[in-house]
């Protein structure tokens, strides 16, 4: 492959881009075949050197952000014909419902896990509070007399006082999982457009 | 390694790579060869990655008929690596304690 040809191919794999990326990845890949053949390599050993075409179009890909991949690859290849468009508009009693719940699910779903996770840290600041709470209520006890009810809260206040800490540990592992999660899932909703886009 | 780290480091090394002047794309692989298992089409999301971030500017110039892309470090840049370094020397300090009495990792 010469450094027309791969280009070219690189070019067709990244049809689906916004033409300021897809130039600006072209540009740059045309400008390292050339530092590669200044530097003394052939045309074609540059062009091997850079390994295989599908890799390198999909690297770049997987780095433009979700929104500019779903409007970019909205946009339609050819014109659409008319039975098309009236069938998409007769049809959209169906389809956008079903659209609109499917996003409002997912969205359900990612506001329920981080609700999880917001009630954990409030749990957690509620032993907070508690804990010097025991602990000046044992102090009060044991001034006023009854030192059975001071040992028995002050107890309690250095209990809750070590659950706090426990409980915050366990309130970022969820937090991280989480997040980690939604990033993962975005990630695998990102693949599938490349995917297809490869085809 | 953890792919999230990497890909970290990676960023350093190629801010590391334009720290003294500004470099261009084959020259930033080349530099960085010996040291980091990098091609030019790991590269190339990195270096658009940092341009996103305000941590290098580019400018195209001409070379031998041609245009050519020069990365220049910026400020925020710089700082960055310097956090990278204070880190770094904590996280090697913990190494040294880690490995403490291991055989193998004297020297």
């Amino acid at each position: 492959m010469d450094k027309k040809e791969f280009l070219a191919a690189l070019e067709a794999r990244l049809e689906s881009l916004p033409e300021s990326d897809k130039q600006a990845s072209l540009d740059y890949y045309a400008e390292i075949l050339d530092d590669l053949i200044e530097g003394g390599m052939t045309e074609q050993e540059a062009v091997a050197s850079l390994g295989s075409v599908d890799a390198i179009a999909q690297e770049i890909l997987m780095d433009i952000p979700l929104p500019k991949l779903i409007k970019a690859k909205m946009k339609p290849k050819r014109r659409m014909r008319a039975w098309e468009i009236v069938l998409i508009a007769v049809g959209s009693p169906v389809w956008l419902p079903i659209l609109i719940a499917l996003f409002a699910v997912a969205l359900a779903v990612y506001v329920t896990l981080w609700a999880v996770v917001l009630s954990l840290y409030a749990a957690d600041l509620a032993f907070a509070i508690s804990a010097p709470a025991g602990i000046i209520a044992a102090i009060s006890l044991f001034v006023s007399g009854k030192p059975t009810a001071a040992l028995l809260f002050l107890g309690a206040g250095l209990v809750l006082a070590g659950l706090t800490i426990l409980w915050l540990l366990l309130c970022n592992l969820t937090a991280k999982g989480v997040w980690q999660l939604g990033k993962l899932t975005l990630r695998g909703i990102k693949a599938c457009f490349i995917r297809k886009e490869g085809k | 390694m953890d792919v999230q780290l990497k890909r970290g480091l990676l960023d350093i090394c190629v801010l590391a790579a334009i720290k003294d002047e500004e470099s261009y794309g084959y020259q930033i692989v080349k530099d960085m060869k010996p040291y980091v298992d990098i091609s030019e089409s790991t590269l190339y999301p990195i270096l658009r990655r940092l341009e996103t971030a305000e941590l290098l500017t580019v400018r195209s110039a001409e070379h031998n008929g041609r245009l050519r892309k020069y990365y220049r470090i910026t400020d925020a840049g710089l700082s960055r690596i310097q956090a990278f370094k204070e880190e770094w020397r904590e996280i090697m300090s913990i190494y040294s304690f880690v490995t403490k009495g291991d055989p193998e990792t004297h020297g």
